[in-house]
């Protein structure tokens, strides 16, 4: 794969009708102070969990309700679900009705990268991969019940783990 | 994936690639580029020092943007509710959420 130097166009893979609802979410942005805290260690010190929009959940969990969705379009599951530092693609569901799905289930990495990050804490670019790591439903139009339950809870489980970067991967 | 979405409400640090839904990572399989890509993303999140700001990195999806494959086999819901319904649209982009959408049925 080429790597050059770019501006990232957000809209590069969305067809009309969705690049104006995106920039509709964009001008409902609030115009707040962005949070800010800083690295506390170095990066080959921290503990680095991520934390994926696709809807994966364990083998031994609850899905994520997609069907629950599909009799409310308007409605996503804004529960959230713990995924360990083992999980391959062998043990996983994954509920996101808005992607396909099939690369995650061929390899998890391309959308949750356990492997690779604990490739990078074996070769010192970070200090450890949590012990958790974390998923969620990326369409969710009300993230009220979200941000009030799951992120909280998902914060608290970090804390316990000493986590110092949370990687937010979309998808 | 949509870093202006990203950075519009607030992600404190944002890595913007242009690869598309589902894959944010590489190709599956393709260890070195998944690799690549995060350790680029935690370079980015490392080295950027001021709230908001946004690293842009330089990767390039192999596959030209109409042989991409990333739409679900079945449309999702919502736009299958667009397809019924037009003024499902018109209520997304003025941003009138029904009632429905902060409930489970």
């Amino acid at each position: 794969m080429r790597s050059l130097p770019r501006h990232v166009d957000s809209f590069k893979y969305l067809n009309p009708a969705s690049t104006t609802i995106t920039k509709a979410l964009i001008r409902k942005a609030p115009r707040v102070p962005v949070p800010w805290a800083p690295l506390r260690w170095p990066l080959h010190e921290a503990t680095v969990s991520l934390v994926s929009t696709a809807g994966i959940s364990v083998k031994d969990d609850p899905p994520f309700d997609a069907e629950g969705e599909r009799r409310n379009p308007w409605w996503g599951d804004p529960s959230y679900r713990v995924i360990p530092r083992t999980a391959t693609e062998a043990g996983i569901s994954v509920s996101h009705l808005h992607i396909e799905t099939a690369y995650i289930y061929d390899d998890l990495d391309v959308a949750l990268p356990l492997r690779r990050l604990v490739e990078l804490e074996a070769e010192g670019l970070i200090g450890r991969s949590a012990p958790s790591h974390y998923s969620f439903m990326g369409y969710l139009l009300d993230p009220t019940e979200f941000l009030d339950v799951s992120v909280p809870a998902i914060i608290e489980q970090m804390r316990r783990e000493s986590v110092d970067l949370a990687v937010f991967v979309p998808v | 994936m949509i870093p202006d979405l990203t950075a519009a409400w607030g992600a404190p640090r944002v890595a913007a690639i242009e690869f598309p839904f589902g894959r944010p990572l590489g190709q599956p399989h393709d260890v070195v580029t998944q690799r690549a890509v995060l350790r680029a993303t935690l370079g980015a999140l490392r080295d950027i020092g001021s709230p908001g700001a946004v690293v842009h990195l330089p990767f390039e999806w192999p596959e030209p943007p109409d042989r991409v494959h990333w739409h679900p086999k079945e449309p999702s819901p919502i736009v299958q509710l667009l397809g019924r319904d037009p003024s499902s649209f018109t209520r997304l982009v003025e941003g009138g959420l029904p009632p429905e959408a902060s409930r489970r049925e």
